[in-house]
């Protein structure tokens, strides 16, 4: 009699638990999670402090970038006479960088150091997702740059292709996790402009990166690259060092300001792989700063009614 | 002996299925439920909107659920969008929004026509909970539910903060309209 007695409570049981998992198991089978979904933004800029990122610009977006590094802090060019470095301008830099796609990136700018113009194309081959089946970012850069100042001697430009450089770069980084991100940066400088003959003309350099996300808007930047005693030996009559930048990103929504702190006098890669002559234990580091505005453009397209934001 | 367990267990399955069965006739769902937001200040009015809104009803237990995944929301402008999820959403950590709730009026499902309702329940935006009770319209016609609701939610109700290097541009309410046409699961 006992297990008749059970019996109705048993079906109540039942069907309760039915009923009860009904919504919350229906939405989760109509809500198939996405395994396919890439990991965004590993860098929140295309740029990290000197080097670039693994980002490119979204589709359609402009993003013009204003550049400034200042003199040595220290050392003998520094110190309160300069207000330590402050009163000079060790390059400057301004460019444009436009998002063909999301992936395709192209740009151009123009620096103070040899009146240096760039040519630049970055392309995002491999993207990192969620479940892993990629867990990493690959993006390819190479960048052209077309030294336009005069000659310092007769001799200098003799052809007037030695004043192009070209620059070649991996870039593989990852999204270790939502606060933390790492690159390396396989890279291939040429160049024809070279005053010491046992200075190779080409340049082989590995860079590092890494972003420290500090709170939403904040995030500590840095990076490193090796290119002294790589193919280029360490003993030249000129004494070069490898590049090391540090930086705090701000991030305020359509602008994103980098303060930074790096040995490298220079801003573009063709000059600051191959020509860092400062050192960060000699007084050879300072200040810097990058300003970058985006600006989407097209936007009238997207006829949806429902997507569209205006800014007034 | 066993032969009558047999029967019983045989009875008890029986009911069993035909409850399930009741359960599923008893279901609509929805997989493209459209749900836009709408932010307005002086400064700026953003506008984003997703079709992949999914939702539940359970017609005897007057229960009507809705989740949209956060990353599905489009937005004209991409760094907008990146902003939506990265800062303010924060979608890596709360995928979803969702919200469960319990018809207040009765709705007889099996007659066609128009229901003005309120639906008292659960919103969940940012990973917060907060209980609310929402207007909406269900029409029926042929068997299928067409659902409309619109309602506002404010951001510091689900601890989404605004800075205020940005507070002119970021409405403190946001207004959502979703609209969807729900089928019987068979």
């Amino acid at each position: 009699m006992n297990k008749f007695g059970l019996l109705p409570v048993a079906i109540l049981l039942m069907a309760g638990a039915a009923h009860a998992q009904n919504t919350d198991s229906l939405l989760k089978t109509l809500n198939p999670t996405d395994k396919k979904e890439t990991v965004a933004t590993t860098f929140k800029s295309t740029h990290v402090v000197l080097s670039h990122s693994s980002e490119t610009e979204k589709k359609h977006d402009l993003d013009l970038r204003i550049r400034h590094h200042f003199g040595d802090i220290g050392g003998k060019f520094g110190s309160a006479h300069t207000l330590y470095g402050l009163d000079v301008a060790s390059d400057l830099f301004i460019g444009l960088d436009y998002g063909v796609s999301d992936r395709f990136t192209v740009g151009v700018g123009r620096s103070k150091q040899d009146e240096m113009y760039n040519f630049s194309g970055k392309y995002k081959l491999l993207q990192q997702n969620v479940n892993e089946t990629m867990p990493i970012n690959l993006t390819l850069f190479a960048q052209m740059g077309w030294i336009a100042r005069e000659p310092f001697s007769n001799s200098e430009f003799s052809k007037y292709t030695n004043r192009f450089s070209w620059f070649f770069q991996s870039i593989i980084s990852r999204k270790i996790s939502s606060r933390f991100s790492l690159q390396v940066m396989p890279g291939l400088t040429v160049r024809k402009n070279v005053s010491d003959t046992r200075d190779p003309e080409t340049l082989v350099s590995v860079g590092f990166a890494g972003r420290m996300k500090l709170s939403k808007r904040f995030s500590f930047v840095a990076d490193y690259t090796l290119v002294n005693g790589l193919s280029r030996p360490t003993d030249l009559s000129q004494a070069y060092y490898n590049p090391l930048g540090v930086g705090l990103e701000i991030e305020t929504g359509g602008h994103v300001f980098s303060l930074n702190f790096m040995n490298s006098e220079y801003i573009l890669e063709n000059n600051f792989i191959t020509n860092t002559k400062k050192s960060w234990t000699k007084g050879g580091v300072r200040f810097g700063f990058t300003i970058s505005r985006n600006f989407t453009l097209f936007k009238s397209k997207n006829k949806d009614p429902e997507k569209r934001s205006d800014i007034y | 002996m066993t032969w009558t367990n047999n029967i019983k267990r045989l009875f008890l399955s029986g009911i069993f299925l035909v409850t399930q069965l009741n359960v599923m006739a008893q279901t609509y769902t929805s997989k493209n439920i459209k749900l836009s937001l709408y932010s307005s200040t002086p400064l700026e009015d953003i506008r984003a909107a997703t079709d992949q809104c999914t939702g539940v009803i359970v017609r005897e237990r007057r229960e009507i659920a809705f989740q949209v995944a956060i990353k599905s929301f489009e937005f004209d402008r991409k760094l907008m969008q990146e902003h939506f999820n990265e800062n303010y959403m924060e979608s890596d950590r709360y995928p979803y929004a969702k919200f469960k709730g319990i018809l207040d009026q009765q709705v007889d499902w099996t007659k066609d026509g128009v229901y003005n309702v309120t639906v008292t329940g659960i919103l969940t935006v940012h990973g917060v909970d907060k209980k609310r009770t929402v207007p909406g319209k269900i029409s029926i016609s042929n068997g299928q539910a067409e659902v409309s609701t619109e309602f506002k939610v404010a951001c510091v109700d689900h601890g989404i903060k605004i800075p205020k290097l940005v507070f002119t541009k970021i409405a403190e309410q946001i207004n959502i309209k979703v609209t969807g046409k729900f089928n019987q699961l068979k």
